[in-house]
C-alpha cells in the first residue's frame, strides 16, 4: 500500500501515464486483463510437464488437439503472443490498398492492418457507440454498412472481415449468433473470409447464452464452438480467455494460408510447432483453453465484474451499459464533461483515480485512438477509462474498494483539471506516451 | 554398447593433459592439421590450475544434482525407420517423444535450476513496471555495464527490431561472421551483411584458439573502400556459432572496437554465448587465467555500444531475449517498434516469471565450474570421435559437435544431400536428432534449377546445458561410431517437396535406393 504523497510523486514520475507506473506502486492492478489471469493447479502442474524440444514438442499436439476440439479450426500456428498472429495473418492476407471492415478497431489490429497497406472500416452499429444505449448486443455488425463496403470497393478489395467477440473497445459489448450467422451468409455470398478476433469469445458465448433467444439451452462450450464455426480462422491472444500470462495463435482453416503462416512464423516468432513460446507456456493453454469454456467459471467471471458495474452505478458513477464481460467502461466525457478532448478527459481520469486508491486503470479514448495517416487526431466518440478485472485474481472486497474509489473522485470531479501530451511515440502511442498537469 | 565405468580411459571428465590444448601458429594453416592437437601435458602445468583444480580430483563432476527427470521413451531401430518415413526424412517433423537423445538445438532446451524455478514462481505478472521487470534489468545491467534494456520473446525479435531501425538498402553490416537469422534479418531490410572471419577460422579441421575472430585488416579495408557512413553496425558473434561455436579473443574484440570507434560505426555484440565465449579466454588468452569469468565479460561489454543476445541459450532460459544498449535515441526507436510485433517495453512478450528465471540463469551462467564441465563435455565428445577417426571440426566448439558429413559420406554426392543422409542414419541408429547444416539448409538453385551447394556439409549435435550426463555422451559417441563404420551402406536422399523459403523446415525427402 502507498501513501497518498507516494502516490503523487510516482504518478508524476510516470509522466501521467499509468502504463509507466511501477506495478509494486499499484495497490490494486486494473490495467488490463491480458496475461495477469491466475493460473489453475492444473496448469501450474502442465508448466512442469513442459518439452522444450525446439521440433515436436507434445505439448505442441496436445494445444493442437485441443484447438481443434474446442474450436474447430483446422490448422494451428503458436504465437508468443494476440499481436505476433495479428503481425503474419495482416502480412499474408492484407494487399496495399484493401480495405478490412470490422467491428470496431483494436489498436494493435488496426495497426498491423495499416503496417500491411490496408484500411479499416468500422461496420459496427451506431448503438455501440451510445455508452448510454442498453442494447444487449452492441458489438453486432451493420449489415448495411458492410454491405455498401462490398458495393463500394468490390468483394477483391476485401480479404477479410475482422469480427471480434467481445468488442473491447465498445466496452467488452458481445455480437449475436444471429447478427454473426447473418454476417456468414452475406460473406458467403461475395466469397470473402471472416477472421475471428477471438481473445473473449467465452464471454461472448456466456452473453449469448443468457440473452440471446434461443441459445439458452446451449453451454458455453457448445457456443463457442458454433461462434467458430462460421468463420474462416482466428487471432488470438491466449492471455485473455484462456487463462494464460503469456501465448497466442493464429488458427486457419485453408491449408494455403496455413502453409505461408508456417513459412512466415519462423521469422518473426520461432519455428511452427513453438511459435516463440515455451514448451510448457503451450501446456499451460492447453489446459487453460478447456477451462475458459466452463459454465461454472465464465459466470463466476462476468458475475464479478457485473457487481462491480453495479456497484458503480449505485454510486451514479456514469458507466458503458450494459455492463461488459471483462471491466467497466467509464464514460470520461460525461464524468468530466467540463474537460474537452483535446485535454484527455479519460487519460485525466484514470490518474486521478490511482492517485485516490492506488486502483490502475487504463485510457481508451483519444490516446489510445492514435492518428491517422494524414497525421490528423482520431477523435472517437467513446472517450473511456477502463476497469479491466483479471481473472481469478481479487476477490468481493477489492470490488468494493474499487466502487468506492470511483465515487470518491466522482464527487470532486468539478475540481479536476485536464492534461497537455508532453511526449509523443509514432506507434501506439498510449502505451508510452507522457503528459503534464494543465 | 559399453557400459559406464570409471577407470575407462576415455572417461568423460578425467582432467588430464587432454583437456588443455596445445596450440601451435603456422603462418600456413593447413600446415597445422599435421600437429597434434591434444598433446599431453600434465595438469599442474595448466597455467590456472592452481586456481581451481588444487581441491579436485582428476574427474570433473556435473556441478549439480538432478532434482526433477523427464522420462525418455526407446524405440527399435525398425520403429524408428518408420517414424523416420512417415516424417519424409526431415527430423523437424519427428515427434519430440519419439526421438531418445535430442541434439537438435541448444536453444531453449536448458535444464532450469531450481533457483530457477523459484523465480518462476515469483514472476509478476503485470503488463507494466513488474518488479520482474526491474530484477531483470538490473541483471543485465550489472553483467554487461549496458544501461538501456529492452526485453523480447527471443533473438531473434531482438534482431528484427534492430535492424528495422539501422539497416536499409546501400547498408553493410560487417561481422565476423553473422548466424542465418541474424543474415536474413538485415537482408530482409534491404542492407547486406558481410561476414569477415579470420584467416584460420576457414578451415574445419584445423585448431587454433580463437577461430571466431574477425579479419580487422580486411575490417580496415572495407571500411576504406565503402566508407564508414555506409556502415551501420558491426556485429561480433561470440561464440561464433555458424563457424563452429569458436570464440573470439578479447585482443580480437579490442581491435575491432578501436577500427569501429576511428570510424564512428557503433559495435554489437550478438551475445547469445558470451560465457562460454568468456571462458575461451581465460582458458587460453594470455593474461586471462587469473581473472573472474565476470570481470572477463564485464570488459568483453565494455568494448560494445550494444548487444542483441538470445536468453535461450547461455541464460538457461526456455524462452526470451533482450536488447542492450547505450544510446538512448536508439533505444528508444527500439521501443517504439517493441510494442508492435512484441509487447510493452517492461515485458516485451515474455512473462514475468521468465524474465525472473533469465536474471537469475544470466548470473548461474558464469559459474567457472558449470563452464569447465559445459566446455569440457563438449570436448570430451569431440576428442573420442577424434580418437576413432570420425571427420569432426576441430578444435571442439563451445555448444556442439560437427561432423563433416562430405568426409563421413564421400560416396553421396552433395546434391543428394550427405548432411541429411546422416542425420537419419543416427535417427535410426541411436534415435539421436541432430540437424543437417549443409547444402539443404543453405543450397540454393540456379537458374537452370541446378543445387548451387553450400560451403561445407555438416551435421551439429548440440548439447542442451545441464541436461544430460556423461553416459548420454558415452552412449552418443558410440552410437557416431557404429555408424561411422558401417557409412556404407548409408543411401543419399532426393527432394520430393519444398517451399521457397527456409525449407528445411518442411521439407520432404525419400531415398535414393542403390
Amino acid at each position: 500500500m502507498t501513501t497518498a504523497a507516494q502516490r503523487k510523486k510516482a504518478m508524476q514520475e510516470a509522466g501521467y501515464n499509468t502504463f509507466l507506473l511501477k506495478s509494486e506502486d499499484v495497490y490494486i492492478d486494473l490495467l488490463t486483463d491480458s496475461g495477469t489471469s491466475a493460473m489453475s493447479d492444473r496448469q501450474w502442474a502442465g508448466m512442469m510437464m513442459g518439452d522444450e524440444a525446439y521440433a515436436g514438442s507434445r505439448n505442441f499436439y496436445h494445444l493442437e488437439e485441443v484447438v481443434k476440439d474446442v474450436y474447430g479450426y483446422k490448422y494451428l500456428i503458436p504465437t508468443h503472443q494476440g499481436r505476433g498472429a495479428e503481425n503474419i495473418l495482416s502480412k499474408i492476407l492484407i494487399k496495399k490498398g484493401d480495405i478490412i471492415p470490422g467491428n470496431m478497431y483494436f489498436t494493435t489490429t488496426r495497426l498491423h492492418q495499416e503496417l500491411a497497406g490496408g484500411k479499416f472500416e468500422d461496420i459496427i452499429i451506431d448503438e455501440a457507440h451510445d455508452p448510454e444505449n442498453e442494447f444487449a448486443f452492441k458489438g453486432n455488425v451493420d449489415l448495411n454498412k458492410l454491405e455498401k463496403l462490398i458495393k463500394k470497393h468490390g468483394a477483391k478489395k476485401i480479404p477479410y472481415v475482422s469480427i471480434a467477440t467481445s468488442v473491447n473497445m465498445a466496452g467488452g459489448q458481445p455480437i449475436s449468433m444471429q447478427n454473426l450467422k447473418a454476417i456468414r451468409a452475406l460473406t458467403k455470398k461475395h466469397g470473402i473470409r471472416i477472421i475471428h478476433d477471438m481473445t473473449r469469445v467465452a464471454e461472448n458465448a456466456f452473453f449469448i447464452q443468457q440473452k440471446e433467444k434461443g441459445q439458452g439451452h446451449k453451454t458455453v462450450k457448445q457456443l463457442v464452438k458454433e461462434i467458430c464455426s462460421y468463420t474462416d480462422g482466428a487471432t488470438m491472444s491466449a492471455k485473455k480467455d484462456a487463462l494464460v500470462n503469456i501465448g497466442g495463435f493464429l488458427a486457419v482453416n485453408e491449408w494455403d494460408v496455413f502453409e505461408e503462416a508456417r513459412n512466415m512464423v519462423v521469422v518473426y516468432e520461432g519455428l511452427h510447432t513453438y511459435g516463440g513460446l515455451a514448451g510448457r507456456d503451450m501446456e499451460a493453454m492447453a489446459i487453460g483453453i478447456g477451462e475458459s469454456v466452463s459454465d461454472d467459471h465464465i459466470r463466476a467471471r462476468v458475475g464479478q465484474v457485473i457487481y462491480l458495474g453495479e456497484k458503480m452505478i449505485e454510486y451514479d458513477v456514469p458507466i458503458v451499459k450494459p455492463i461488459g464481460g471483462h471491466g467497466i467502461f467509464v464514460d470520461a466525457k460525461k464524468f468530466l464533461p467540463h474537460i474537452p478532448q483535446t485535454q484527455y478527459p479519460a487519460q485525466t481520469l484514470a490518474a486521478e483515480i490511482y492517485l485516490d486508491s492506488g486502483v490502475r486503470t487504463m485510457e481508451r479514448g483519444v490516446v489510445s485512438a492514435g492518428r491517422k495517416a494524414n497525421g490528423e487526431n482520431y477523435f472517437p466518440k467513446l472517450e473511456l477509462v477502463r476497469f479491466t478485472i483479471p481473472r481469478r485474481v481479487y476477490t468481493q472486497a477489492h470490488m468494493d474498494v474499487i466502487a468506492e474509489s470511483a465515487a470518491r473522485v466522482f464527487e470532486r470531479r468539478k475540481k479536476i483539471l485536464g492534461m497537455k501530451m508532453v511526449y509523443e511515440p509514432k506507434y501506439l502511442r498510449f502505451f508510452q506516451a507522457r503528459f503534464a498537469k494543465l | 554398447m559399453d557400459s559406464f565405468h570409471p577407470h575407462d580411459k576415455n572417461h568423460f571428465y578425467r582432467a588430464a593433459g587432454t583437456a588443455i590444448l596445445h596450440y601451435v601458429y603456422l603462418e600456413k594453416y593447413h600446415q597445422a592439421a599435421l600437429l597434434s592437437f591434444t598433446a599431453p601435458f600434465p595438469l599442474s602445468s595448466h597455467p590456472h590450475y592452481s586456481h581451481y583444480h588444487h581441491h579436485c580430483m582428476k574427474t570433473i563432476i556435473e556441478p549439480f544434482r538432478i532434482k526433477s527427470v523427464e522420462p525418455i521413451y526407446f524405440n527399435t531401430a525398425e520403429a524408428r525407420q518408420l517414424i523416420l518415413e512417415k516424417a519424409f526424412y526431415n527430423p523437424f517433423l519427428i515427434h519430440s517423444d519419439d526421438v531418445l537423445i535430442d541434439l537438435l538445438t541448444d536453444s531453449g532446451t536448458s535444464a532450469m535450476s531450481s533457483n530457477q524455478w523459484a523465480g518462476i514462481m515469483q514472476g509478476d505478472e503485470s503488463y507494466a513496471g513488474s518488479p520482474s521487470f526491474f530484477r531483470f534489468e538490473k541483471a543485465i545491467k550489472d553483467i554487461t555495464g549496458l544501461p538501456l534494456v529492452i526485453p523480447t520473446h527471443q533473438g531473434r525479435a531482438s534482431e528484427k527490431i534492430l535492424f528495422s531501425i539501422m539497416g536499409g538498402k546501400g547498408k553493410y553490416f560487417v561481422s565476423n561472421t553473422l548466424f542465418d537469422t541474424t543474415r536474413a534479418n538485415i537482408e530482409f531490410s534491404g542492407a547486406e551483411g558481410v561476414d569477415m572471419i579470420c584467416e584460420e577460422g576457414r578451415y574445419p579441421t584445423v585448431p587454433a584458439p580463437f577461430k571466431g575472430n574477425m579479419d580487422t585488416v580486411a575490417l580496415q579495408k572495407f571500411i576504406d573502400e565503402k566508407g564508414a557512413e555506409h556502415i551501420p553496425l558491426c556485429i561480433l558473434t561470440v561464440t561464433n556459432n555458424s563457424g563452429g561455436g569458436q570464440p573470439v579473443s578479447m585482443q580480437n574484440i579490442r581491435e575491432v572496437h578501436a577500427i569501429c570507434k576511428a570510424h564512428a560505426i557503433p559495435l554489437f555484440i550478438d551475445a547469445c554465448r558470451f560465457a562460454e565465449n568468456a571462458w575461451f579466454i581465460k582458458l587460453r588468452e594470455p593474461g586471462y587465467a587469473d581473472t573472474p569469468v565476470p570481470e572477463i565479460v564485464r570488459e568483453l561489454f565494455s568494448y560494445a555500444d550494444g548487444c542483441t543476445m538470445s536468453a535461450k541459450k547461455d541464460a538457461f532460459a526456455n524462452i526470451g531475449g533482450f536488447l542492450a544498449m547505450h544510446n538512448e535515441q536508439l533505444a528508444q526507436q527500439c521501443r517504439n517498434l517493441l510494442v508492435i510485433t512484441e509487447g510493452f517495453p517492461t515485458y516485451g512478450g515474455l512473462a514475468g516469471r521468465d524474465l525472473e528465471a533469465i536474471a537469475i540463469g544470466l548470473h548461474e551462467v558464469m559459474d567457472e565450474h558449470y563452464l569447465q564441465y559445459r566446455i569440457r563435455s563438449i570436448e570430451y565428445l569431440t576428442n573420442k570421435l577424434i580418437a576413432a577417426g570420425v571427420p569432426v571440426m576441430q578444435p571442439a566448439g563451445g555448444h556442439a559437435v560437427y561432423l563433416d558429413a562430405k568426409g563421413f559420406l564421400p560416396h553421396i554426392p552433395v546434391d543428394q544431400y550427405p548432411g541429411q543422409a546422416l542425420v537419419g542414419a543416427l535417427y535410426v541408429h541411436g534415435g539421436i536428432r541432430g540437424v543437417e547444416i549443409g547444402s539443404l539448409m543453405f543450397g540454393k538453385y540456379d537458374e537452370q534449377h541446378q543445387l548451387v551447394p553450400a560451403a561445407l556439409e555438416l551435421v551439429r549435435l548440440a548439447i542442451p546445458r545441464r541436461v544430460y550426463t556423461q553416459s548420454h555422451i558415452d552412449y552418443v559417441s558410440e552410437v557416431i561410431i557404429e555408424v561411422f563404420n558401417k557409412r556404407n551402406e548409408i543411401e543419399g536422399l532426393t527432394i520430393l517437396e519444398e517451399s521457397p523459403i527456409l525449407r528445411h523446415f518442411t521439407v520432404k525427402l525419400s531415398p535414393i535406393k542403390k
